[in-house]
């Protein structure tokens, strides 16, 4: 048998071997860390923070589903804000003013953003780095918008989708490696 | 016959010895699946803001925390296979005279050396490091990317003590000619550490000197290292990123003089 052929071979059987492991990773099911789900009525020009982590991390995915009544833009900013006691109610201290401040001065702050008219959205997010997240919704509309959403943190070992994806092109070409030295071995076999 | 065909039909058989169908596999396998069960990223921000004795950057801690957690169990799995291969690989080819064997070959003794050596501890090194480090990147791109300093530097350090074991057991090996005894020896030796670290720790901490540690530190600094960046051990000893390096330097430098032994041994005194 050509040493190429087995080189390739192994390569290819360890290809397998680490795409079986990523394809497990990707089958182990999340882990729901906290929720928070609520209907709201937002007026114009008001902004409310939905929710917030200060240690967001790769292992990590901030799933939004929100079905408006009206305009909302969606802001994940890489901000953080802490909720303070102000005449007897909790309040992020986060206002238009902050906003807008941060959406015009560090642009590169938001995660992503989008505005949702009348429909329902769901997006996830799952960082590349340990972050603060923070979930706002912005009215910019003359008219109040009604807002039902669940916003869910979850967690597992691995972004699902990456690794699914990685394992699914890594298995293939594995297989086409290993195939000769496969063939040459089940050949020597046969004939001994 | 070529000037390197030798080498690497020695190499070649080697490999083949050390890493059957499907050991190389299943290795692979519980590499890759280790990384991501143990992975971790649970190092708060305001923790690190809080750790006034760290003395390193945010991101580093974080990057730090990371490939320790993915070091846990693989690290283990590294150290059997390495062992084996050194105390079994070399221990039968030993007492089966293949050594012998290759000594007819037109290659140095070095040569075979290295070439066993490749075979046990690179072959496996590079696995283990391949898979890790792009599993980390798969995790956390922007966490491992800007910080590989710190991921390389984690990974020497950690990898300086059982590289230090192995050698002793190469040595160990080549005197007795068998793998057995010198399997057991590192083993024990691997296990030991963790025990005389505590004990250094414990008198480190009440006599608030680092003494111990830093002695201990020069054969396995992964303990610098983890003061350095996470200062856990307590405020009595605050290592500079110089101190790190040179115990890490130091370490290795260890490490080459048990191989340099070891290679002195098999060239020199060898006698089959």
């Amino acid at each position: 048998m050509k040493r190429w052929t087995t080189v390739l071979g192994r390569v290819g059987t360890v290809l397998i071997a680490i795409s079986l492991a990523l394809l497990l990773v990707s089958l182990i099911p999340q882990l729901q860390l906290s929720t928070a789900k609520g209907s709201t009525h937002i007026s114009p020009e008001q902004v409310q923070i939905a929710f917030h982590s200060q240690n967001l991390n790769p292992q990590q995915e901030v799933q939004l589903e929100v079905t408006v009544e009206g305009t909302l833009k969606v802001y994940l900013l890489e901000i953080r804000v802490e909720l303070q006691f102000v005449n007897g109610t909790f309040d992020y201290g986060f206002n238009l003013t902050d906003l807008q401040e941060l959406l015009s001065e560090h642009p590169d702050r938001i995660r992503w953003e989008r505005e949702v008219e009348n429909e329902y959205y769901e997006r996830s997010y799952t960082p590349t780095r340990v972050m603060n997240a923070t979930l706002v919704f912005y009215n910019p509309s003359s008219e109040t918008a009604l807002v039902e959403y669940d916003v869910a943190l979850k967690s597992s070992l691995a972004p699902g989708d990456k690794v699914r994806t990685i394992a699914y092109c890594a298995a293939p070409i594995g297989v086409i490696m290993a195939l000769p030295w496969f063939v040459n071995m089940w050949k020597q076999r046969k004939q001994s | 016959m070529g000037k390197g065909k030798p080498f690497l039909e020695v190499l070649a058989s080697a490999i083949h010895e050390d890493y059957r169908f499907p050991f190389l596999e299943i290795f692979a396998f519980l590499y890759a699946l280790g990384t991501f069960v143990f992975a971790s990223f649970g190092v708060s921000i305001t923790a690190i803001g809080a750790t006034s004795q760290a003395m390193a950057t945010a991101n580093e801690v974080i990057a730090y925390g990371a490939v320790s957690s993915i070091l846990s169990l693989p690290l283990l799995i590294l150290i059997i296979l390495v062992f084996k291969n050194i105390a079994y690989g070399l221990g039968s080819d030993l007492e089966k005279g293949i050594i012998q064997t290759y000594f007819s070959y037109p290659l140095k003794r070095w040569g075979i050396l290295t070439a066993k050596l490749l075979s046990a501890l690179g072959v496996a090194l590079l696995l283990f490091l391949g898979i890790q480090i792009s599993a980390l990147y798969i995790l956390a791109p922007d966490i491992i990317l800007p910080q590989l300093g710190t991921v390389f530097l984690t990974y020497a350090a950690s990898l300086s003590y059982p590289l230090l074991i192995a050698g002793i057991m190469l040595l160990l090996t080549l005197k007795l000619r068998r793998g057995g005894i010198s399997l057991v020896v590192g083993l024990v030796l691997y296990f030991a550490m963790s025990m005389v670290s505590g004990i250094a720790t414990i008198f480190a901490i009440f006599t608030e000197n680092p003494i111990s540690l830093q002695i201990i530190s020069a054969i396995s600094p992964s303990l610098v290292l983890q003061q350095y960046y996470i200062a856990s051990l307590g405020d009595f000893w605050a290592p500079a990123f110089s101190e790190v390096l040179l115990y890490t330097g130091v370490s290795y430098v260890i490490v080459a003089a048990v191989f340099v032994l070891g290679y002195t041994y098999f060239s020199r005194r060898l006698n089959l």
